[in-house]
C-alpha cells in the first residue's frame, strides 16, 4: 500500500472548475435572497431594450415581448462577438486588451458599486463615504490588475473572476421573469451555434487563437495555474506573459464564452512510439508540459524524465517521485477520465495513435458561463429554495456532462447548452411537479 | 435571532452530514461527484415520484392510507433506483480497476469502495434532507415559527429537522450496507436495506395521530441507530477479514 489508490487524484480538473462555479452561483444567491427586498426597481440593460415587462401583463405579452427582447440581446452579442473576432484577425490584439481592462474597470467599479451600496444600506454597516470610495478603487485597481497582468498570484485572478461573475450576475437577476427565461435559453441556443457551427464566431476566435498560439482575448477562468512565465521561452511569440483575459465587454458580450480546453499538441509523436505503455508515456508528457509551463523547471529533472522516458516503469515512477507529488498529481485527470470515462476500443486506439492533445493544461470556462449560470440559479432563488438546490444540481451536472463531452472530443465546447437546457427543465419540474408534492408531504410531517 | 434560529435547525439536520462531508469526501474530487451524481439520482427520482402522484394531489388530510400507499410505492421505487446506482457503480468500478491496471497503480482498496459507498449515501441522505427539511426552511429565517396542529409541542421547523436527521443517517448508511450486502450476496444485507427503509416511512404515518410525533420520532431514532450500530458492525467485521487476508501475503 506505498502508493496511493487512484481515488485520490480522479477528477481534480472537474472539481477545479465547478468549485468555483458553486462558490459563484451560492454567493448570487445570497445576494439575491438578502438584497430582494430594496431592489425592485427595474434596470434597462442590452437585455430588455425592446419591452419592458410589466406583472400586470397578459401572457401573450410577456411572451411576445420577453422574445423579442431575447433576439435582440442575442443578434446584440453576436455582433459585438463579431467585432471582437475581426478586431483580433486584424491584430488589434492590444486595442482589445485596453478595451477588456477598461470594461473590467467598469464593471467592478459601477456595477460591483452599486451592489456594495446596496449591500451597505441593507445591513445599515456604518462606513463614510470617503472610506467606501476608497476602498472600492483599491478593489477595483486591484481586479483589474489581476485580471490582466502577469505576477499575479493565479488565486487573485480567480477571485476576480467569479467576483466579476458575481457582480454580473447580480445585476441581471433583475431582469423580469419572463425575459430572463427567454434569454437564458435564446443564450444557450446562441452558444451552442457559435462554438460549434462552421464560422461561428467563438469556434474562429478559438480556432485563431489556437492557430496563432495567443491566447484567448476573452474573459475565461483557467482553473488550473498556469504561471505568469517570466521565461516564456517555449513560446516565441507567446502572450503567455499576459493573462489570458480580457473584460469581455461586460455586459454585452459576456456571452462570448466557451469552455476549452488548453491544448498542448506538442511533443506527442515521438515518446507514445512506445503504445504498449501508452499511459506511462503520458505521464512522460505530463512532466514534461509541466516543466515548460512550471515556475521553477529544473532542467535536470526534465532532462532525466525524458531520457527515462523510454526506460522502465520505475525510472519514470522515480522522476515523478523526484518531483514530489504535485507533479503526480499533475497528470491530468482528464486524460486518465478519458481512459476510463469512456474505454471503448476506437478510443483507445485513438489514444495509442496518439493524435490525442492533451489537455492537462487546465480547463477554461468563459466568464458568461459563470454569469448565467448563476442568473438561472438567481432567478430560481426568487422563487424557493427547493428549485434553487433542484437548478444547481442540474447545472452542475451539466457541467460535469460538458466536462466528459470535453474530454471525449478534445475541442472547445459551449458550456452553456446543456446546463441551461437542464437547469430550464428542472426549475420548471421542480416548480409544477416537486413543491406540492414535497409540501404536501412535509407538512404532515410524512417522509421516505 | 431568527438566523440563528435557521441556521440552527439547518445544522441540525445536516450538521452530521457537513462534518462527514468535510472529514471524508471532500479530500477526494471523486467522492464530491459521487454524491453530486447520487444527489442528482434522488433528485430524479423524487422528481418522477412527484410527476407520477401529481393528479392525485392533494391528498385529503384525515385520510391514512393514501399516504400509506405514496410511501409503500416511493420507498419501491428508490430501493429500484438504488439497485440501478449499484449496478452503474459496479461497471465503473470496473472500468477504475481496469484504468489502474493501466497505470500500474493498485487497484480499489476496500476503504475506497466503503468511502464511495459512504459518498453515495451521503448523497441521498443529502438530498433528502435538502428537499424535505431546508427548502421548507425559508420562512423559519423570518421573525416568525410554525406549529403544526398534530404536534403542537415542537416548532414544525425544528420537528422536520429532526425526522430528516434520522433520514440522513439511514440514508447515508444503509447505502453502505446495501453495497456491501450486493458485493458479498449477502441476501440479509440486502434485503434489510428496503425494509428499514420502508419501516421508516411507516413510522412517519404515526405523526398523524395527534401528538403521535412524541412516539414516532423516537421510534425513527431507534431504527436509524440501529441501521447505524449494523453498518458499523459489517464494516468493522470486513476491515478485519481484509487485514487478516493480506497479511499473511506481505
Amino acid at each position: 500500500m506505498e502508493s496511493s489508490s487512484i481515488l485520490d487524484s480522479l477528477g481534480v480538473e472537474i472539481i477545479g472548475v465547478m468549485a468555483p462555479v458553486s462558490i459563484c452561483m451560492f454567493l448570487v444567491v445570497l445576494l439575491t435572497y438578502s438584497l430582494s427586498v430594496t431592489s425592485d426597481s427595474q434596470i434597462r440593460t442590452a437585455a430588455n431594450l425592446i419591452y419592458i415587462e410589466n406583472p400586470s401583463d397578459s401572457a401573450t405579452v410577456k411572451l411576445e415581448g420577453s422574445l423579442e427582447n431575447a433576439i435582440v440581446f442575442v443578434v446584440l452579442v453576436a455582433a459585438v462577438t463579431f467585432v471582437l473576432v475581426l478586431l483580433f484577425y486584424y491584430n488589434f490584439t492590444n486595442f482589445l486588451k485596453h478595451y477588456m481592462r477598461f470594461s473590467a474597470f467598469f464593471v467592478l467599479g459601477t456595477m460591483g458599486g452599486a451592489i456594495f451600496l446596496s449591500i451597505i444600506q441593507h445591513f445599515s454597516i456604518p462606513v463614510d463615504s470617503i472610506t467606501c470610495f476608497v476602498l472600492l478603487f483599491n478593489f477595483t485597481i486591484l481586479g483589474t490588475l489581476s485580471v490582466f497582468s502577469g505576477g499575479m498570484p493565479i488565486l487573485v485572478r480567480q477571485c476576480y473572476m467569479v467576483v466579476m461573475g458575481i457582480v454580473v450576475a447580480a445585476w441581471f437577476t433583475k431582469l423580469p421573469e419572463w425575459t430572463t427565461w427567454f434569454i437564458l435559453v435564446a443564450l444557450a441556443l446562441y452558444d451552442l451555434v457559435a462554438v460549434l457551427a462552421p464560422g461561428g464566431p467563438l469556434k474562429l476566435l478559438v480556432e485563431l487563437a489556437s492557430t496563432r498560439d495567443e491566447e484567448l482575448p476573452a474573459m475565461v477562468y483557467e482553473a488550473r495555474p498556469t504561471v505568469s512565465s517570466h521565461h516564456g521561452r517555449n513560446r516565441g511569440s507567446s502572450l503567455r506573459a499576459l493573462v489570458s483575459g480580457g473584460g469581455g465587454g461586460g455586459v454585452s458580450d459576456s456571452g462570448s464564452v466557451e469552455l476549452q480546453a488548453v491544448r498542448e499538441n506538442s511533443h506527442n509523436l515521438d515518446y507514445n512510439a512506445v503504445a504498449v505503455r501508452d499511459i506511462d508515456n503520458v505521464d512522460g508528457n505530463g512532466n514534461r508540459n509541466r516543466d515548460s509551463v512550471d515556475r521553477s523547471p529544473s532542467e535536470g529533472h526534465f532532462a532525466s524524465s525524458v531520457s527515462s522516458e523510454h526506460s522502465t516503469v520505475v525510472g519514470i515512477r522515480e522522476s515523478i517521485e523526484s518531483r514530489g507529488s504535485v507533479a503526480d498529481e499533475e497528470m491530468s485527470p482528464l486524460v486518465e477520465l478519458m481512459g476510463w470515462g469512456d474505454d471503448r476500443e476506437d478510443l483507445r486506439g485513438f489514444e495509442e495513435s496518439n493524435n490525442v492533445e492533451n489537455l492537462r493544461n487546465g480547463i477554461k470556462l468563459g466568464l458568461g458561463d459563470f454569469i448565467f449560470y448563476s442568473v438561472l440559479v438567481g432567478r430560481a432563488a426568487m422563487y424557493d429554495l427547493m428549485t434553487v438546490y433542484a437548478c444547481y444540481l442540474a447545472i452542475i451536472s451539466g457541467l460535469g456532462c460538458t466536462l466528459i463531452l470535453l474530454s471525449v472530443y478534445n475541442r472547445a465546447l459551449p458550456a452553456l447548452p446543456i446546463s441551461i437546457m437542464l437547469g430550464v427543465v428542472f426549475y420548471f419540474l421542480t416548480r409544477l411537479l416537486m413543491e406540492p408534492f414535497v409540501v404536501g408531504m412535509t407538512t404532515n410531517l410524512m417522509m421516505f | 435571532m431568527t438566523i440563528a434560529a435557521g441556521i440552527g435547525y439547518a445544522l441540525v439536520a445536516l450538521g452530521p452530514s457537513l462534518s462527514l462531508f468535510v472529514s471524508v469526501v471532500s479530500k477526494k474530487p471523486f467522492l464530491i461527484l459521487t454524491l453530486l451524481s447520487s444527489t442528482l439520482v434522488w433528485l430524479v427520482s423524487l422528481i418522477v415520484l412527484s410527476g407520477l402522484w401529481r393528479p392525485f394531489l392533494p391528498l385529503k388530510a384525515n385520510v391514512r392510507w393514501p399516504y400509506a400507499l405514496l410511501v409503500i410505492s416511493s420507498v419501491c421505487f428508490q430501493e429500484a433506483l438504488r439497485f440501478l446506482f449499484w449496478k452503474v457503480y459496479k461497471r465503473l468500478e470496473d472500468v477504475l480497476d481496469s484504468f489502474a491496471d493501466r497505470i500500474s497503480r493498485p487497484r480499489l482498496f476496500l476503504t475506497d469502495k466503503l468511502q464511495i459507498a459512504l459518498a453515495g449515501g451521503l448523497g441521498h441522505g443529502v438530498a433528502h434532507a435538502v428537499f424535505f427539511c431546508l427548502s421548507l426552511l425559508t420562512p423559519a429565517f423570518g421573525p416568525a415559527t410554525f406549529y403544526v396542529d398534530r404536534c403542537s409541542k415542537v416548532p414544525f421547523f425544528l420537528i422536520s429537522a429532526i425526522i430528516a436527521l434520522a433520514f440522513v443517517t439511514i440514508h447515508t448508511f444503509s447505502m453502505v450496507i446495501a453495497f456491501e450486502g450486493y458485493a458479498k450476496g449477502n441476501k440479509v444485507d440486502q434485503v434489510i436495506v428496503p425494509v428499514i427503509h420502508l419501516a421508516a416511512g411507516m413510522l412517519t404515518l404515526v405523526n398523524f395521530a395527534s401528538e403521535g410525533c412524541v412516539i414516532g420520532v423516537p421510534l425513527l431514532y431507534v431504527l436509524a441507530s440501529l441501521t447505524l450500530v449494523h453498518c458499523g458492525k459489517m464494516v468493522w467485521q470486513r476491515l478485519i477479514e481484509s487485514r487478516n487476508q493480506s497479511s499473511p501475503s506481505r
